[in-house]
């Protein structure tokens, strides 16, 4: 069953980018333009993993975490937060959010691949 | 990533960059103003994270370091740790700057290895954000304080977030899986993942420049896609029905019928549909303009406000890229010329800051676009001294200029008012460029300006240049169609009595249309087409075209038919032709040639004189400024071409036959009503050349009363009669004359009747 990974960015070319890299390893790609597109969509359905933007127009990523921990079926669904702020403030909030993990942006392919197949534990093929 | 898919990536990074930074300057702009809110500043500092983080997954580490710098200090803004002040607008504007530069550096050399030194910026971006920096300890991870500024960013430019080990990324303690530790542990050098790691460099292969360079993108509305897809289909629906019908023996006529109405109806949809997906706002050319009128604004020390009115009005895209740069050099000008310095403006009265309207709004299937500014006005008398100075004009032609053509100096060529040339807009562009390129898209450009009130720009363009309206004509066997903007009138004229309705003034063919005269141009001898033994044309179909203001008639076999031709660009070999537009496939699949009016008129000569052209572009405007308009008569006497009389002293205009003139010792009398009149023959006391004795034409003779005495005036040939405000200049001192004025543009001598008479022998008082 191929796992399915939701990217949400306000930026489409980084969510493109992000969405090139997974499906890529083998992962099929949903995508959401910021929170509130991300929550509308997983109202009613499930996801392997999550993986946002935390600055975000509207609803930041953070806040985004929150809201779908509250969603019964997204509780234990992995969350990784995509970011360039690694100071250990934000995943201090990221964290008490409930989010699983960071990624930090800029990365290179294989090391987001090594990040989703951790959260997602899935065998993933070798992607160059 | 393989290198097709990379360039994909860049070009879209490129477009999304582009627009945030005109959102950018936008909010920038409005921080400066104090009219920012708190999703203000999100928004900025969201547009250079966005950034920083696409360009460091594509391995453009020189945009990276920049964006690293200004995030920073954005993020402390955000935060309130540091408040928005001028040094700090401006550094932020620099970056913006800064980062267009290394934008469009890659767009044009898929490298953003850009010839630029940002390290003062960034050290700049640096200080503002450390001043105080209440962040302690070794705070170099967000917050560079102010001695490892630089170094900090230059030393290890592969990984830019100066890096803590856990940079790559990681897991929260609970995490789902066991084996955590390893890659999570802070600070543990051995995790798989590092961020030592050189970075994406790798994964960055320099893109072909031409192909970056090349693909323009542009945004359409989905639903609008659908509709156009759903088209599509009828489309193909339409062409099976017509394929079948093709096939098949016999072929109804009705059938036709039906089926050609449907395609035309799905064809004028789906060109209605596709035109909209070129058509942009004109915002999008606006939105530099804030920031353009502000740092020109600075430079000169002056304050302006600009107000944009209708930025949603839709233009297609190739007008929109056509404008930009006549807009720009327009509110240049506004600034530069136009409003005053704040010190002016208080002591005329006004506010310190001036304002800048701009306005956009479809009317009759064009887009007006007005520029308004509450300046000073155009200074027309220095527009005379300068059009002087330059030997644009000559005084006397000079003096002849009312208000109104006066103005229409300033898109003469080589034209600038600006009493020192300034940085901002004496750069040798000048206002004929701005007005040369809106008529090369088919726009116009009209100039109105109050002293000390201020000057507005009014242009008008069409709103595609794809598809456009045009009136197809014939010479010889070709056909040629002529875009509708520059197009009048149509007249025809049938020769009567074989006399053809073609004049000549010094060697050029002119018609005189409503007591004017027309240029006229024949198509077929400018194309050189006409058959070698063709007889002179008696007939004449003319075309009255419009090109840079002035009018011409071209002259064509045949007028056919109005029709929207779709504009199709010349090869390369053909493009030296001025004459020629485009080329454009008829209805019977055959080729027309566009004709370029402009080109036309230049390559026939119609237009060379130049400083005829504000003349012509008033000529009916003119009469309020020089004086009340007056009924003239215009003769010409053999020698003299253009005399004139004002007409209330002509009672009638009769033509005499030779022979009814009686001799009454020197003097020649004709009967006339039942009286005797006596002649006076004009050329006798004008000209000095003896008359052309017993010539059996019939005389051409204004009725005069002198007195109570009726008196025949004999002259060469009446030539017209028209209305003409106009201002008497004693010229040339010749005995009978009154003096010379400019009258339907050119120089003409008034004669003195009185005065003539009195000479002739005839005394009012006397004959009383």
């Amino acid at each position: 069953m191929t796992k399915i990974v939701m990217t949400v960015d306000d930026a489409a070319t980084m969510r493109k980018m992000v969405g090139f890299t997974l499906r890529g390893g083998g992962y099929d790609v949903l995508e959401a333009c910021d929170g509130n597109d991300a929550l509308a969509q997983l109202a009613q359905r499930r996801v392997d993993l999550v993986i946002t933007d935390v600055n975000m127009p509207g609803m930041n990523g953070i806040d985004l975490v929150r809201h779908l921990r509250a969603l019964p079926h997204l509780r234990t669904t992995p969350i990784l937060l995509l970011t360039t702020e690694s100071d250990a403030e934000a995943k201090n909030r990221a964290r008490q959010a409930g989010a699983t993990g960071w990624i930090v942006k800029p990365f290179v392919p294989g090391q987001l691949l090594a990040a989703v197949a951790r959260v997602v534990q899935s065998p993933v093929a070798p992607v160059a | 990533m393989n290198a097709d898919l990379q360039q994909q990536f860049v070009q879209d990074m490129l477009t999304e960059s582009f627009e945030g930074l005109d959102r950018y300057d936008r909010a920038i702009l409005a921080l400066e103003r104090n009219e920012a809110d708190a999703e203000t500043l999100n928004n900025i500092f969201r547009v250079v994270h966005t950034l920083k983080g696409t360009a460091g997954c594509l391995g453009f580490q020189h945009i990276q370091r920049v964006t690293h710098a200004g995030e920073n200090l954005l993020d402390l803004l955000r935060a309130g740790e540091r408040r928005v002040a001028p040094p700090i607008i401006s550094a932020l504007l620099r970056l913006s700057d800064a980062l267009r530069a290394l934008l469009q550096h890659l767009a044009a050399a898929g490298t953003d290895d850009a010839p630029l030194d940002t390290a003062p910026l960034i050290a700049e971006l640096n200080r503002l954000g450390a001043e105080p920096a209440p962040e302690s300890a070794a705070g170099s991870a967000s917050l560079p304080s102010t001695e490892p500024v630089a170094p900090v960013e230059i030393a290890s430019p592969a990984a830019p977030p100066p890096v803590d080990a856990d940079a790559g990324w990681g897991l929260f303690d609970p995490a789902p899986a066991a084996e955590a530790p390893p890659v999570a542990a802070a600070g543990t050098p051995s995790a798989p993942p590092p961020a030592a790691k050189p970075g994406p460099a790798p994964s960055a292969p320099a893109p072909s420049a031409a192909a970056l360079a090349a693909t323009a993108t542009v945004r359409v509305d989905v639903a609008l896609l659908d509709r156009l897809m759903n088209l599509v289909g009828e489309l193909v629906l339409s062409r099976n029905q017509l394929m079948q019908l093709a096939s098949g023996r016999q072929v109804r006529p009705e059938a036709v019928a039906e089926l050609s109405q449907r395609l035309n109806l799905v064809t004028t949809e789906l060109q209605e549909g596709v035109m909209k997906t070129r058509m942009q706002p004109i915002g999008n050319v606006w939105s530099k303009f804030p920031r353009i009128v502000r740092d020109i604004a600075r430079e000169l020390g002056k304050e302006v406000e600009l107000e944009t009115v209708g930025a949603t009005t839709e233009l297609d895209r190739t007008i929109i890229e056509a404008i930009r740069d006549p807009l720009t050099h327009v509110i240049r000008n506004s600034i530069d010329h136009g409003v005053e310095l704040p010190a002016v403006r208080v002591a005329a009265g006004k506010r310190p800051a001036g304002r800048i309207v701009m306005r956009a709004y479809h009317e009759g299937g064009q887009v007006n676009i007005e520029i308004g500014d509450d300046g000073a006005g155009i200074n027309l008398a220095r527009v005379r001294q300068k059009a002087v100075e330059r030997n644009l004009l000559g005084p006397a032609e000079l003096a002849a200029l009312s208000d109104r053509e006066a103005l229409q100096l300033v898109f003469l060529p080589g034209f600038s008012t600006a009493e020192k040339i300034t940085n901002v807009s004496g750069r040798g562009v000048g206002m004929d460029v701005v007005k040369t390129n809106i008529e090369k898209i088919g726009g116009s450009v009209d100039l109105q300006s109050a002293p000390g009130q201020g000057t507005a720009l009014k242009i008008k363009i069409p709103l595609t240049l794809a598809i456009v309206p045009a009136l197809i004509v014939r010479v010889g066997t070709e056909r040629f169609a002529i875009p509708q903007v520059s197009l009048l009138e149509l007249v025809r004229h049938e020769s009567s009595g074989g006399r053809s309705a073609c004049e000549y003034v010094y060697g050029a063919p002119v018609f005189r249309l409503r007591g004017q005269l027309l240029p006229l141009v024949f198509l077929d001898e400018q194309l050189r087409s006409r058959p070698a033994g063709a007889p002179p044309r008696v007939d004449l179909n003319i075309v009255v075209l419009q090109a840079d203001q002035r009018s011409f008639g071209l002259v064509v076999d045949d007028v056919l038919d109005t029709e929207e031709i779709v504009v199709k660009p010349l090869g390369k070999h053909l493009k030296s032709l001025p004459m020629f537009a485009g080329a454009t496939i008829m209805g019977d699949g055959k080729i027309a040639l566009i004709l370029d009016v402009f080109g036309l008129a230049q390559h026939a000569r119609v237009l060379v004189d130049n400083s005829d052209r504000p003349r012509a572009a008033t000529a009916a405007a003119d009469a309020a400024a020089a004086g009340p308009r007056r009924q003239l008569l215009l003769f010409s006497l053999p020698g003299r071409e253009r005399l004139a009389l004002p007409l209330e002293q002509a009672s009638r205009l009769e033509e005499i036959p030779a022979d009814r003139i009686e001799h009454s010792g020197a003097r020649e009398l004709v009967q006339y009503r039942g009286r005797i009149m006596p002649l006076v023959r004009l050329d006798r006391h004008l000209s000095g050349e003896p008359p052309v004795p017993g010539s059996a034409e019939p005389l051409q003779v204004i009725v005069c009363q002198h007195g109570d005495r009726t008196v025949g005036l004999v002259v060469g040939r009446i030539r017209d009669i028209f209305e003409e405000a106009y201002e008497l200049q004693p010229g040339s001192a010749a005995p009978g004359l009154l003096g010379s004025a400019i009258v339907q543009g050119r120089i003409t001598d008034f004669v003195d009747a009185p005065a003539i008479l009195r000479a002739a022998g005839f005394d009012a008082a006397l004959a009383a």
